[in-house]
């Protein structure tokens, strides 16, 4: 039996990760060069609808890039993340029982195309600009069951057409033992198209098609680069954007 | 039960060849046997250069794909095999009068190429009493070659870039890990057994799942270890056993046979399913293989008046020297000079030194 939907939300939901920027003057040496990389990066953020929902996302991703110099990089990455929205399931309604709160759904693979560019003002420090998006290759999915003043129904969310944009701007500061740090603000913007079949008119990401974002577009973010030694480096970064997130990733460049 | 009736009969094959070989090489039969030729044979730096020359450089790929390495035809005109031998390794001929006059004055080169005389006797000598079987599949993989593989390679290269090629071959190379891994620590190589796991790890990695191979760069310096069951066999103990050519697979040896059902078992492409898949990726990396080397075995046959004895050479000295890189298994060394000591002074060492010190 089901229960038609009757009500629209209006809010975001996804607040998509791309991994971190990096500091921002690029790996490669003066005479370019190849670089590959393996990042981690733990994601979390809040959806804009009227509950502040909070959405985490954990990374894991593989990159390769080419730098022309120590002045421009692109890269491109591909990797896998779950998608966890809490309370998503959650029903306002005391009538309204459900057999589990938070929406999560595993692998989803991710492709990221980005490119820096550096500008170095002395030996010291350099500014330098990200901008880097990602789209979701795999749409995410969860069911779940429950009861409405006694009538048992159940549904499928799914989350489709994922995508997002970042765009940074650094200052980094160069230091000893080859470490550099860094960090600057980003505007962001991600979206991501919401449904329900069936839809279920108590729950608020299950009550009708929607076109979902993040909540607030602006964040700020930090971190640091050291060299390890034959062309390793570990980068590890954290981002402020309503809520906190970190990640980290050792490069390899050739 | 096919494959058990294929073992039983290769482990016949190898032990009637090992009947011929007693010694390291355990193979080698005694010069003469079936290459009444074979004195012209042994020219002693042939051996000693045979790595370095394009015959013996087509043989050492014929490990991975030995099919593209395929003979030449017999149509050339009948010639005294002796002759042809040295004129298919005639390019070592003139460095081995070189290396002659050069190593006269140190003891120690005279040692060493004696001892490679030596050895080329035994190399040279591999039984063949296959022959006729042999030189037909010669024929086989000739034709194998030059009328499906090589054209194929040919417009596969004209289709995709040398780059994206060589990170295929980097590909396969990285997936064929479990057979070097396994066969450098059952050859107690655990030196090599830590450096390809090593380079499996950073390929995978941060050579984008093994097509790039960053392990071997100058900053990382590690190089694959090119290890396998037969090599493995050999450092045993195992006799080289007698000369087979196969068909598709090109030269072999009755213990390198062996070892190919080993390297198969270990080969993770082995498993994929359904077997069309496993065969089609097998000849994938075969015709990748010899688009990045077209012209070698044209080289060998330009070089050879009889390739199908200068590729036997060639095969075998390769595999000899494969099994001479590890050496044969050992006993750990003993603390002799403790021993020693209790022995001879019965007392322990450090009493030993304690008296010395008193005195």
């Amino acid at each position: 039996m089901m229960i038609a939907a009757l009500a629209v939300f209006s809010f975001s939901l996804p607040a998509h990760a791309s991994g971190p920027f990096g500091p921002p003057q690029p790996v490669a040496d003066k005479t370019g060069g190849l670089h590959t990389a393996i990042g981690y990066w733990r994601q979390a953020d809040q959806l804009n609808d009227h509950a502040r929902s909070v959405i985490r996302q954990t990374q894991v991703y593989s990159e390769a890039g080419y730098g022309w110099s120590d002045r421009w990089d692109i890269y491109g990455r591909i990797g896998v993340s779950d998608m966890k929205v809490i309370n998503a399931f959650s029903s306002a309604s005391a009538a309204t029982v459900t057999s589990k709160n938070d929406f999560h759904d595993h692998w989803g693979i991710f492709g990221t195309l980005g490119a820096k560019g550096f500008y170095p003002i002395n030996r010291a420090l350099g500014i330098g600009a990200s901008v880097q998006g990602t789209y979701y290759f795999r749409d995410f999915a969860d069911d779940m069951s429950g009861a409405q003043n006694g009538t048992p129904f159940s549904t499928e969310l799914n989350v489709k057409d994922i995508w997002d944009v970042h765009l940074g701007i650094g200052i980094q500061g160069n230091l000893p033992y080859d470490l550099k740090v860094y960090a600057g603000p980003y505007v962001y913007y991600s979206q991501a198209k919401v449904s329900a079949s069936p839809n279920i008119a108590v729950l608020r990401f299950a009550s009708g098609p929607a076109r979902v974002r993040n909540h607030s577009p602006l964040g700020g973010f930090a971190g640091m680069d050291v060299g390890l030694g034959k062309g390793f480096h570990l980068n590890i970064e954290g981002r402020y954007a309503a809520r906190f997130s970190v990640g980290a990733a050792v490069t390899y460049s050739y | 039960m096919k494959f058990s009736a294929s073992a039983a009969i290769l482990l016949f094959l190898v032990f009637a060849g090992c009947a011929h070989s007693p010694n390291q090489g355990g193979s080698i039969s005694p010069s003469g046997s079936l290459h009444p030729s074979q004195p012209a044979l042994t020219a002693p730096e042939s051996t000693q250069n045979a790595a370095t020359t394009p015959t013996a450089a087509t043989a050492a790929e014929s490990e991975s794909g030995p099919a593209n390495l395929s003979p030449k035809n017999t149509d050339h005109p009948p010639i005294d095999e002796g002759k042809a031998t040295v004129a298919a390794s005639g390019s070592l001929s003139g460095s081995a009068a070189a290396g002659d006059t050069s190593t006269t004055a140190n003891s120690d080169v005279e040692e060493e190429d004696a001892e490679d005389e030596t050895d080329h006797q035994k190399i040279t000598d591999i039984s063949d009493p296959l022959e006729p079987f042999n030189r037909a599949m010669y024929h086989f993989n000739d034709k194998l070659y030059f009328w499906v593989l090589k054209p194929v390679a040919q417009g596969y290269s004209a289709v995709v870039p040398e780059v994206a090629r060589t990170s295929v071959g980097n590909f396969f190379a990285n997936i064929g890990f479990p057979v070097r891994f396994v066969n450098c620590l059952l050859q107690a190589n655990f030196s090599g057994a830590a450096t390809e796991f090593g380079r499996f790890f950073m390929n995978t990695v941060w050579g984008i799942g093994g097509l790039l191979d960053p392990a071997a760069s100058k900053k990382i310096g590690l190089q694959k270890q090119d290890k396998d069951f037969g090599q493995t066999l050999g450092i045993y103990g195992l006799g080289t056993g007698f000369y087979i050519n196969w068909p598709f697979l090109g030269p072999s040896s009755v213990r390198d046979s062996i070892g190919l059902l080993g390297d198969y078992a270990l080969s993770p492409v082995t498993y994929l399913n359904p077997w069309e898949l496993s065969t089609g990726v097998n000849a994938y990396d075969k015709v990748n293989g010899v688009s990045l080397k077209i012209g070698d075995y044209e080289s060998l046959k330009g070089a050879a008046i009889d390739p199908y004895v200068a590729m036997r050479n060639a095969y075998v000295q390769y595999r000899l020297k494969k099994v001479k890189e590890r050496g044969p298994m050992r006993e750990a060394p003993r603390p002799k000079g403790l021993v020693y000591l209790r022995d001879k002074e019965g007392v322990p060492a450090s009493d030993n030194s304690g008296l010395m010190a008193g005195q």
